[in-house]
């Protein structure tokens, strides 16, 4: 990304929140060692269901652990799982995608249609039987995610390929006996990669949800880690009488997806030549 | 159009076979045998289904065998019996000798999950239509910045959350709204009017929390559709007219503008079918979400491989029929269809 992609992103007000609440965000859960008042896992029998005060400031959980410090904790795992399965999906995207758009033919159709089953696999089912099967834990979370949702990036990097592949310098290069493999990675992915960064950006967005998600029906990350998702889990019995455990989890969950779906657009539209003609 | 449907309908058979294959490997995930304790962890599991089992899928033979065994009961559209509730077939019921109906699982939850999403559907578009239309006509003006701002919120909020909250505020806090199930215990002594009602209370928020959360997709759709097609210049030619504005933008511009909403449409159905995993289970609702996550907790294989299928086929089966509502309803393809 160049430096005037990045001032054109935060010149408007709505990327430049999404842009400032991931850097918090990230900053949070980078320093949660340093920031946590208390250890997250840390159960107090004298302190069970203690409403938000200065001592704790997001209040404490059924078994008396501090909120705020799991929170923090939580915020690792969203980004965690957001930024691997996001890369393993990306990776699969642009392999697959790159072998489609670039040699076409046979191999071209036997991608698409394995997008084409992909696709029609309710994916959340699909994750759901997978995780339960293997046994859930944060690293097949991360790595069901990314294999169950590679396929826009398949189709995105196939598309930008199939229409980078007969513009002039490419044929120039391919005239002056370029390898496929330097056509490939010198010149049509350098050219493909905005949209592909958009909709990794996106992509962390649709991960923490669905760990969110995941963690929310107990399939997510196991207790006694700490997990958005799970602290709300934790919440939901409680929510007659201890609010704050089923608001924080939530809000935190919206705040930093919609970051993420904040800055993903501001990027598509400062990357779009047509969004300035409109 | 005959022969695009037929070309249309064998396109699907290559899928189906990779879908089933995936639906097969899931099966063979699981840790060891799938008949061992550790896979089939569910207690309930006697020794003479955990035989039954083996038979099924034939476990003694090569798992090419197994895999082709399998994909001809499939074919016959039978996917077993289910390990728990008491041995019920997974998908369409079966008649005993003494002549007893015995629904099918995914036959009773079936309808359940379709309404729901119907009824949301519905409603999504309802608001959704006219939210676009207005964002695109005051573009960049306030009321579209509003409608930007709450698409963005709808994007991001969490529909398991949403639901939580607002059960607890309409269902526990006020006693509005019932806030688990589809009927009340009473519901059989009710009149009509009375079972419709009690009903239509009851799926209130499990249809309405969906359709917020699939609201922003659309609207934006909508939005970005009708601001391409008002700069075309059939449009200038109908405000030249004299048409009036409403007439220019409800039946010019609009029509064109919602063509391409009907594959969305089609490609969101894995989305709903899958979402209603979360929204049926915190509203305990008997569909194929719940079932589908009762299934996958207590391993009961037949359910989850019959579901996985299912709702892959039904998705199939919804694109196909948006494919065929956008022929018959855009000229330019149908057309373009019976030349090719």
């Amino acid at each position: 990304m160049n430096s005037n992609l990045f001032n054109k992103v935060l010149e408007n007000p709505l990327s430049k929140a999404g842009f400032v609440i991931i850097v918090s965000i990230f900053l949070l859960a980078m320093l949660a060692p340093l920031i946590a008042p208390y250890d997250p896992n840390d159960f107090d029998v004298k302190s069970i269901l203690l409403a938000p005060s200065w001592q704790h400031w997001m209040g404490t959980d059924g078994l008396g652990r501090d909120v705020f410090s799991r929170m923090l904790y939580g915020g690792r795992v969203s980004l965690l799982v957001g930024f691997v399965a996001v890369g393993i999906s990306t990776a699969i995207g642009i392999i697959l995608g790159a072998l489609a758009g670039y040699y076409r033919g046979w191999v071209d159709t036997v991608i698409m249609r394995l997008v084409d089953v992909m696709l029609s696999i309710p994916s959340f089912f699909l994750i759901l039987a997978v995780i339960a099967f293997l046994t859930p834990s944060i690293i097949n979370i991360m790595v069901v995610i990314g294999l169950t949702s590679w396929m826009s990036v398949t189709r995105l990097v196939r598309a930008e390929f199939l229409s980078l592949n007969d513009r002039e310098f490419i044929m120039a290069s391919r005239t002056l006996g370029a390898k496929d493999a330097r056509i490939i990675f010198s010149h049509l992915l350098p050219n493909s990669l905005t949209p592909i960064i958009v909709s990794a950006v996106l992509g962390v967005a649709g991960a923490v949800l669905m760990e969110s998600g995941l963690s929310f029906l107990g399939l997510g990350v196991q207790p006694p880690h700490a997990s958005w998702g799970n602290i709300l889990t934790d919440g939901k019995e409680y929510i007659q009488f201890a609010w704050w455990l089923s608001l924080f989890p939530g809000m935190a969950i919206l705040i930093t997806v919609l970051g993420y779906n904040l800055l993903g657009e501001g990027l598509r539209d400062a990357l779009d030549p047509r969004s300035e003609a409109k | 159009m005959l022969k695009y449907l037929i070309k249309r309908i064998l396109w699907m058979v290559p899928i189906l076979i990779g879908i089933s294959l995936i639906s097969f490997f899931i099966m063979h995930l699981a840790p060891g045998d799938i008949t061992s304790n550790e896979a089939a962890f569910n207690p309930e599991t006697s020794e003479e289904s955990r035989q039954k089992l083996r038979e099924l899928y034939n476990l003694d033979k090569p798992v090419i065998v197994q895999y082709g065994l399998w994909l001809k009961r499939m074919v016959k559209l039978d996917f077993g019996h289910s390990f728990k509730s008491h041995q019920k077939p997974v998908f369409l019921g079966t008649t005993d000798k003494d002549g007893n109906y015995t629904k099918g699982l995914i036959e009773q939850a079936l309808p359940i999950t379709l309404m729901i999403n119907l009824l949301g559907l519905a409603i999504t578009l309802l608001l959704a239509i006219p939210l676009g239309v207005l964002s695109a006509r005051k573009y960049q003006q306030w009321q579209d910045k509003s409608i930007t701002l709450f698409n963005f919120i709808g994007f991001s909020i969490p529909g398991f959350w949403l639901s939580l909250l607002l059960m607890y505020w309409l269902g526990v806090v006020n006693d509005w709204l019932p806030i688990s199930g589809l009927h009340n215990l009473n519901y059989e002594h009710l009149d009509t009017w009375g079972k419709i009602k009690d009903t239509a209370s009851h799926l209130v928020l499990p249809v309405l929390i969906p359709s917020i959360t699939g609201l922003a997709s659309i609207t934006l759709f909508v939005k970005n559709g009708m601001l391409d097609v008002l700069h075309q210049d059939y449009i200038t030619t109908a405000r030249a007219k004299g048409l009036t504005e409403h007439k220019v933008v409800y039946t010019h511009a609009l029509r064109n503008a919602l063509l391409p909403l009907i594959t969305i449409i089609g490609l969101s159905i894995p989305g709903l079918i899958g979402g209603s995993v979360i929204s049926e289970t915190i509203f305990a609702i008997d569909g194929m979400g719940k079932l589908f996550f009762d299934a996958v907790t207590s391993r009961d294989f037949p359910v989850v491989m019959g579901i996985l299928t299912i709702g892959s086929a039904l998705t199939l089966l919804g694109n196909l029929i948006a494919d065929i509502a956008y022929a018959w309803a855009d000229p330019r393809v149908r057309r373009g269809v019976a030349r090719g």
